[in-house]
């Protein structure tokens, strides 16, 4: 399923609680880190990089931006 | 035969008896207004007229002007009241009766009472609030003098960033909107669709409804719509406390934020709404407000790692604690504290009991390995 802002935030929520409250095993922890680091990188990028459906409509506008060199 | 006047001396003799009647004296009258054209700017008069009417008939009606002497007294008005001249307003003026032999009769207007003007807006005002209470009560509702509304209730998505925005094309408030949240400092980026219309004048409540319309049609793309006009306090306050616009806003389903600039008034639409004061002011909003979710974020991001450092800590510190217990009960630790380990037959002696005199026994202390035979048992007298 697509990640949204509020999934993200949610399941980083609870995955701190998780971790606060001694829930995480030492062997499914660095499983755990990974999943908290797809989330936080998921919402700063879109927070600050233009959607794919604009940024592929931009770049349609100029396609020949890209390959030149 | 009676007389033949020329036109000019008939018309003199009106003026004349009107000058009579009327020169140097000055009345107070409340009437109504029509036939309010916009300013021409090339001209330094303004004409409009009066009219009493009872139901359809009209009573009276009479042309009145604005020479340039008086032109401010339209300005004062606007500025006071937030509502430009325009037909069906009641007006409060003291005028003069004038004739002119070119133009007429006329009534000048001296001045305008703006404090009755000021009433008659406001009592308007109220009756347009008190109306979208009574036939809206499941959009709009008044709890301690807030107004609660559908489109109030709405929850904001957790990020805003899909903005329609409705302003007018290269104004102040399309500028400023843009320029605030577009250089915010935390780099966000929004994606504002532009519905431009105009935002000030009699027909703009009409054109702002027509601009929701085509927002509501494709109502998924949008996480806010913004209405922004830039300000001023003389701007025409007029628009936005129409009634149909107002319904309107109430029940939209998408969150509606107003950023219309005035310095005094609220407007009815600002109360069926998140209101900010200006453009500028909703565009900082929605930035915080996007803050205030990444802020959530770098607060998890913190706690999160921190917890897992610390449990790897934990770990690595009960390990070594581990470490150190095995190695403190080791043998090898045991014999370089000068303890001894007893065996015999090969086997470590724990119960002294298994020892006979005469048993061969061998002590293993650190490097050496003494061997002997057991002469003689007794208690070692040591109280552990």
């Amino acid at each position: 399923m697509e990640l949204t802002y509020n999934k993200a935030h949610e399941k980083l929520s609870k995955l701190v609680d998780l971790i606060e409250d001694d829930a995480i095993q030492l062997d499914t922890l660095a499983e755990k880190v990974k999943q908290a680091k797809v989330l936080i990188d998921f919402c700063e990028a879109k927070l600050r990089t233009i959607d794919d459906e604009v940024k592929s409509a931009l770049l349609d506008k100029k396609p020949s931006v890209k390959k030149k060199k | 035969m009676a007389k033949k006047y020329r036109l000019s001396e008939l018309v003199s003799e009106i003026d004349e008896t009107i000058q009579n009647r009327f020169a140097g004296e000055t009345f107070w009258i409340t009437a109504e207004i029509t036939d309010v054209k916009p300013q021409d700017p090339s001209r330094n008069y303004r004409f409009i007229k009066f009219i009493e009417k009872s139901g359809t008939t009209t009573l009276a009606s009479i042309d009145a002007v604005f020479w340039a002497k008086s032109l401010n007294q339209i300005e004062k008005f606007e500025k006071t009241t937030k509502t430009t001249l325009r037909n069906g307003l009641e007006l409060t003026c003291k005028v003069v009766v004038s004739f002119n032999n070119r133009y007429g009769l006329k009534l000048e207007i001296i001045e305008i009472d703006c404090t009755y003007a000021l009433g008659q807006v406001e009592i308007e005002r109220q009756q347009t609030i008190e109306k979208l209470l009574k036939e809206n009560p499941k959009t709009i509702r008044r709890v301690d003098e807030q107004f609660i509304t559908f489109n109030k209730t709405l929850e904001l998505p957790i990020v805003i960033q899909r903005i329609a925005l409705i302003t007018a094309p290269n104004s102040d408030g399309q500028r400023d909107f843009n320029q605030e949240l577009k250089g915010n400092k935390h780099k966000y980026i929004f994606n504002v669709s532009e519905f431009l219309t105009q935002i000030q004048g009699d027909s703009s409540s009409k054109l702002i409804v027509q601009k929701l319309k085509l927002i509501e049609e494709d109502k998924e793309s949008y996480d806010i719509v913004v209405i922004a006009r830039g300000g001023g306090s003389q701007s025409d306050l007029q628009p936005f406390d129409d009634y149909e616009l107002s319904k309107y806003v109430a029940a939209f389903p998408i969150p509606v934020f107003t950023g219309i600039g005035h310095d005094r008034n609220t407007s009815i639409v600002d109360l069926m709404a998140r209101q900010h004061k200006t453009p500028t002011k909703v565009a900082t909003s929605i930035v915080d407000h996007n803050f205030n979710f990444e802020s959530d974020i770098i607060d998890f991001k913190e706690r999160f790692f921190d917890a897992a450092e610390s449990m790897i800590d934990d770990a690595k510190e009960s390990l070594l604690q581990f470490k150190r217990t095995v190695k403190a009960y080791s043998p090898a630790t045991i014999l370089n504290k000068g303890y001894a380990i007893i065996t015999s037959n090969d086997r470590i002696i724990i119960n002294p009991k298994d020892i006979k005199p005469n048993t061969e026994i061998k002590t293993i202390l650190k490097n050496e390995l003494i061997h002997s035979t057991v002469t003689k048992k007794t208690k070692n007298g040591i109280n552990l």
